[in-house]
């Protein structure tokens, strides 16, 4: 099961492509993966409904969050209604202890994205802030990466001892899977793609 | 700056009112510059000679923001530009252009904290048909500390 | 392959490529056009005064490009609307490579959307957008 873990639709401010054009896309250029999620910057689109495109394109589609930590950006996969209660989705310069430990208490995960990209990423915070508790997980592969960028993540994460998953960061129909991530065992709902990242069985992959 | 004061204050108000002689010879020079290859872009002498859908964009102002939007100091830089032409645009024209905030927003880049202004001038021929839209998004960025 | 109508268009083509004039001649050549002859389009030491790695293609440029391609893919369509986001800054004088691809069709509005990439020699995206194309 390979899912891309990192995409924005037109819900986001800068993203420019339709869903169900996504879908179109990936079956039309045959993209290699089962489905993908939807990490709309600073929100969760609780409105959004993809089943039926799901059904009609035999893919997966999930819903998560971007949001903006004094770290970095930061994926949120397994979003609840409570968990939107609990912090401010739209604010910039959360603090990303605050976000991991809320998500862990709302079943869901926090994943540092794109952590090699300055500013927005988590390592080139990590020597002024110190290294975060309660990161496992982070973005080694990131589709709109630049130079040496996935490069400085991997080598954080092997460093530290974290996990890496990949997703494109498409902002447009035709970035879609550059990057993803392979999973042992189908992925349907939010719920199992939170299990499978805590059961740690995953692999980051690109297509760049 | 906070951006929900900013839009209670400037949001939608008009700011800027220009107006722009459109010359044929500078159409000319931008078609070809760009990688134009139709004569009805790159050619005067062509019937149906007009400005490239995306010209007006060069076209700027009096000024890019409103007097009195609190930047800090900082000059906004161009982050994205949508045109959506609406009439074709011969040389000679006049236009007027009247400008306002149609949006703004903020994000964290990789330059930290940024604010992102979008600025809309509406392009009017003689006739006062609309001629183009541009939306100018403009991103003001704040330094670390800041 | 040029397109004449909206009936030649699939969803997924890919509009013909071609490498964008992006040296310093031609930036000065789309400066003066625009009007705007500043060091930090024209002048490579100029740009760097200003504390820029270099000169950069004006992002009026590039937005021109991408419509060029377009042009030269469908001659007879119209542009409706185009939209691009500056990702990074085009650099004067380094090889560029403009995309395009269609990723949607209306039949009723007859138009077709088509995402749009600057892309340098390391396959950077510089400049990403989109276009609404109404073709005959």
């Amino acid at each position: 099961m390979i899912l891309d873990l990192h995409s924005h639709s037109i819900a986001s401010d800068d993203g420019r492509a339709k869903v169900e054009n996504y879908c179109k896309w990936i079956r039309k250029k045959e993209v290699p993966i089962d489905g993908f999620v939807l990490t709309e910057h600073r929100q969760f689109d609780f409105a959004g409904d993809y089943a039926a495109l799901a059904r009609d394109f035999d893919l997966t589609i999930l819903k998560a969050s971007e949001v903006e930590t004094e770290y970095g950006h930061v994926l949120v996969f397994g979003v609840t209604p409570a968990l939107t209660e609990r912090f401010d989705f739209g604010a910039i310069g959360l603090p990303l202890v605050r976000v991991i430990e809320e998500s862990q208490h709302h079943g869901a995960i926090a994943v540092p994205c794109h952590p090699g990209r300055t500013k927005v990423g988590m390592c080139a915070h990590i020597e002024t802030l110190g290294v975060p508790d309660g990161v496992t997980i982070v973005e080694t592969l990131n589709g709109g990466s630049r130079g040496s960028e996935d490069e400085s993540a991997q080598a954080m994460a092997a460093q530290l001892g974290y996990q890496g998953v990949g997703g494109s960061d498409a902002h447009i129909v035709s970035h879609i899977g550059r990057c993803a991530t392979r999973f042992p065992a189908p992925v349907r709902s939010e719920t199992e793609l939170v299990e499978a990242l805590q059961a740690g069985e995953f692999e980051a992959l690109s297509w760049k | 700056m906070e951006v929900e004061d900013l839009k209670e204050k400037f949001l939608k108000l008009n700011f800027d009112e220009a107006e722009f002689h459109v010359d044929g010879d500078d159409m000319v020079g931008f078609a070809l510059a760009c990688g134009e290859t139709a004569a009805r872009y790159t050619d005067p002498a062509d019937p149906d000679f007009h400005a490239t859908p995306t010209f007006p964009a060069r076209f700027h102002g009096r000024r890019m923001l409103p007097r009195d939007i609190p930047l800090g100091g900082k000059i906004p830089l161009d982050a994205g530009k949508a045109v959506m032409p609406q009439k074709k645009i011969r040389p000679g024209t006049k236009l007027v252009g009247r400008s306002h905030l149609h949006d703004i927003y903020e994000k964290t880049g990789r330059s930290g904290r940024m604010i992102f202004l979008v600025s809309r001038m509406e392009l009017f021929d003689e006739a006062e048909d609309l001629a183009c839209i541009v939306d100018s998004r403009m991103v003001v960025r704040e330094r670390p500390g800041e | 392959m040029t397109i004449a109508r909206f009936e030649d268009v699939e969803f997924g083509d890919d509009l013909p490529t071609f490498d964008p004039d992006t040296g310093m001649e031609n930036v000065r050549r789309f400066a003066k056009a625009a009007q705007m002859m500043a060091a930090r389009f024209t002048d490579h030491e100029g740009a760097k005064k200003e504390g820029l790695a270099g000169a950069m293609v004006p992002g009026v440029m590039s937005q021109a490009i991408l419509a060029a391609m377009i042009h030269r893919w469908a001659p007879d369509a119209d542009l409706v609307k185009i939209d691009t986001i500056f990702r990074a800054p085009v650099m004067v004088d380094e090889r560029h490579h403009v995309n395009g691809v269609v990723t949607d069709l209306n039949e009723d509005e007859r138009t077709a959307e088509v995402d749009l990439t600057v892309t340098n020699d390391a396959g950077e995206t510089r400049v990403l957008g989109t276009a609404t194309v109404k073709l005959p």
